[in-house]
């Protein structure tokens, strides 16, 4: 793949991602040795279901979090989106509507943190309530009817590739080469690296962390497309986990909080990171309060474990 | 070729960042091919044929070599993606005629200040302009590289090009330039031929006075030994370093960029601690005593030993910080976090006068001062704290001619009143000049020591060269 290409070359700047690909080969072992039903057919189509939507809206953040912000509106926009998918239009109507409510939380949140300077997690904080009322104005508890098509294009398979695979490889394959392939891939390294010596090489930083933001609200609006076709309806509190989620899957992937470190195939192997886990502990019978101890634990035991350079947190 | 000379705080970087579009001038014009140009954005000046090497760098450190030389001006493929393969192969071109040991796929943030000096300098060739501005494109370049680099400006004059060239090495701008010009506070004083000038009169013109004596007169006589270094081991497999340095001395650590000088300097004040280190000093009772750096550099401060780094921007000094702060902190080092940090305005304010720095208001934060008054209110910490011995880097890298003599004599007083220095420094007139004893480092080990009086370029660097001659090519940009 692409992204494991590029990582070859430019180890550094992809930060920690061995260890996080170790940690997830020894997952999936122990996974496959210790729990018998991991194998299983219906629990692995369950596994990538309930991952797709967080691979998706991390892959976003990861685009954020490279600028050295943080977008926690993800979730919010998420749940607008599964409720607008409900509302009663046109099929593409309503996918119009996504796309444009998204991409208009995408530039208020750039254009505060960019030109007014305001920081990113309060910028993102204020839009996430204000996403999440939205949701709940337009549908108030979940339910309500997605188009058909858009059931399908989750559930269904293509020959033996389910389709839900379809969405993440496409999802990844699209901001891998947004990252590694466009001028703005190089921009957004450039600016988390440095904003001011980026600024002086004639990078147009400002515009480069405002598409970040609005890329992180469309991706976050397919993963939101992506989860109201799983769930054949809508739910306007169904995103609400994935804003912070989605950071810690890029966390988990070797992603710097603090800028200018991190890598696509990063962020979907971290995400897979925490899929499995969520995954697995159901499959164990974990009790709910002590699979999130676990996850915290994790996120601890791996950001700690992940070697510091001089540039990144 | 022209040269722009002048203090720091002359106002050379600043009339250097408006040419190339970092800033816009107030008033006045600036003149392209004779037409009247206003650059609103580097890029622009860049697109006009105006190429700048900055004097602070403005690479990006998690992008590689080849990257941070065409960023903002990448080669495109027709689908408007970056074609890497060309940026590669240029940068690969560009460095094998510049600083053939560049790696274009090396990250930035791996490389040394000097390697990273020949990025910024690369980076200014990639742009096909007319114009080249080079402001203190040396400073951090030892004498290989620095001769590779004028065999380039060379070429680019050759060629039929432009170039400003900026630096406070007075015997680069005799060999470069063919015109000299000469500002002061800001404005404009004297323009003439290079052969118009000599040493004394350009340094006259730019401090506006005669210099007399550049450098303070060393040491009558020098008393016990102070500090003793051994066993200080670099690497595991390395080999020992030891010396020592007595009452009254000015030691100065001398050698090729990046052969240990460095890490010693740190090392003996536990900045970055070696594999193993002896630090002995002598005590109140005239006994000397174990000082266990290897656990860090408080240890140090509390045995009365300072260190100035020198990055000062990035390792010394709290540039937001008001000057008052910056040095009153030198009283708080190395007490409890519980004890009360009574203001010593009085004491602070004397400093701030017996140092002479150039600041009306020492509430002003220190990052709007000139790099001699930064460097001044960084020793100015280490005499409120009280320490007897100072360690000291390139003690006045991108410090103006007036402000060394300054800094030269202040190191000196320290020394007089009983104190110890120990100086690095990549210029070795400097330490020729100021030091009373030169230690000769190379490849991680002192291979000489020589006083200063009677020491010659020629004779350090044969002696560091000479001890390895084989690895002549490591004094390179490696």
């Amino acid at each position: 793949m692409n992204t494991v290409a590029t990582y070859l070359r430019v180890p550094y700047r992809a930060g920690a991602i061995r260890l996080s690909i170790g940690t997830l080969v020894l997952m999936v072992l122990a996974s496959i040795i210790f729990l018998p039903g991991f194998l299983a057919g219906e629990n692995l189509s369950n596994l990538l279901a309930q991952s797709t939507t967080l691979v998706i809206s991390a892959l976003g953040q990861t685009f954020v979090i490279l600028t050295g912000g943080l977008d926690v509106s993800v979730g919010s926009i998420i749940s607008v989106t599964t409720a607008i998918m409900t509302l009663d239009m046109p099929p593409f109507v309503r996918v119009l509507l996504c796309i444009a409510v998204a991409t208009a939380f995408g530039l208020v949140n750039g254009y505060g943190v960019a030109r007014l300077n305001v920081h990113p997690i309060i910028m993102t904080l204020a839009t996430m309530g204000i996403g999440q009322g939205l949701a709940l104005i337009i549908l108030p508890i979940p339910g309500g009817r997605v188009p058909d098509w858009l059931s399908m294009s989750v559930a269904g398979s293509i020959g033996p590739l389910p389709n839900a695979l379809v969405w993440l490889v496409v999802a990844s394959l699209v901001a891998a080469w947004i990252l590694y392939r466009r001028p703005f891939g190089l921009y957004l390294f450039a600016a988390g690296g440095n904003e001011f010596n980026a600024r002086m090489n004639g990078v147009p930083v400002k515009r480069t962390i405002i598409n970040a933001y609005v890329l992180s609200a469309l991706f976050a609006c397919a993963a939101g497309m992506f989860l109201a076709g799983r769930l054949a309806s809508g739910d306007p509190k169904g995103g609400a986990a994935f804003g912070i989620e989605s950071v810690t899957a890029a966390a988990l992937g070797g992603v710097h909080l603090a800028g200018g470190i991190g890598s696509i195939f990063g962020t979907v192997v971290g995400a897979a990171i925490l899929g499995l886990v969520n995954n697995v502990m159901n499959l164990a019978n974990v009790s709910a309060f002590l699979q999130s101890v676990a996850k915290g634990a994790l996120l601890l035991v791996l950001v700690v474990s992940q070697r510091r350079k001089t540039i990144g947190l | 070729m022209h040269a722009l000379m002048g203090e720091n705080g002359a106002g050379k970087s600043t009339l250097m960042r408006i040419l190339s579009g970092v800033y816009q001038p107030t008033s006045g014009t600036v003149r392209l091919r004779g037409e009247v140009v206003n650059f609103r954005t580097p890029k622009e000046a860049r697109l006009a044929g105006v190429s700048t090497v900055f004097q602070e760098f403005t690479l990006i450190p998690n992008l590689t070599v080849a990257e941070n030389m065409f960023l903002g001006h990448e080669p495109r493929r027709a689908d408007g993606s970056i074609d890497r393969a060309e940026v590669i192969d240029r940068s690969r071109s560009l460095l094998t005629d510049v600083f053939p040991q560049l790696d274009p796929m090396a990250i930035v943030d791996t490389l040394t200040i000097a390697q990273q000096q020949a990025v910024e300098i690369a980076k200014g060739l990639t742009s096909n302009a007319d114009v080249f501005i080079f402001d203190e494109p040396t400073a951090a370049l030892n004498s290989a590289d620095v001769e590779h680099l004028f065999k380039v400006i060379r070429n680019l004059k050759g060629a039929g090009k432009a170039i400003v060239y900026i630096s406070h090495r007075m015997n680069e701008v005799f060999e470069l330039c063919d015109k000299i010009t000469v500002m002061k506070d800001g404005a404009w004083v004297k323009t003439a031929k290079a052969e118009e000038f000599n040493l004394h009169s350009l340094v006259a013109t730019m401090v506006g006075r005669e210099l007399q004596n550049f450098f303070p007169s060393r040491a009558g006589e020098t008393g016990d030994h102070m500090l003793e270094v051994s066993n200080l081991r670099l690497d595991a497999e390395g080999p020992t370093v030891q010396f020592s340095v007595k009452r009254g001395e000015i030691l100065g650590l001398a050698g090729l960029e990046g052969q240990g000088q460095r890490e010693i300097m740190r090392a003996l004040v536990g900045v970055e601690p070696p594999k193993s280190v002896t630090v002995r000093r002598r005590g109140a009772d005239s006994s000397m005593r174990a000082v266990n750096v290897s656990s860090g550099f408080s240890n140090a401060i509390s045995a009365g030993i300072g260190f100035i780094p020198e990055d000062r921007k990035q390792e010394g000094l709290f540039l937001r910080l008001p000057i008052y702060d910056n040095i009153a902190l030198g009283k708080q080092l190395n007490r409890s976090m519980a004890s009360v940090a009574w203001r010593s305005v009085s004491r602070v304010r004397d400093i701030i006068k017996s140092l002479r720095v150039a600041a009306a208001d020492p509430g002003a934060p220190v990052g709007k001062l000139s790099g001699g008054n930064q460097q001044k209110v960084l020793l100015g910490r280490w005499l409120l704290s009280g320490v007897d011995i100072l360690v000291i880097e390139e003690p006045t890298r991108g410090v103006d001619v007036g402000a060394k003599a300054e800094i030269y004599r202040l190191l000196r007083d320290f020394s007089e009143r009983g104190g110890a220095v120990i100086v690095s420094s990549r210029e070795l007139a400097e330490l020729i000049g100021l030091c009373d004893n030169i230690l000769i480092v190379h490849d991680r080990k002192v291979v000489g020591q020589t006083p200063a009086v009677g020491a010659t370029e020629e004779s350090i660097l044969g002696t560091a060269l000479g001890s390895h001659s084989t690895h002549d090519q490591r004094a390179a940009v490696h």
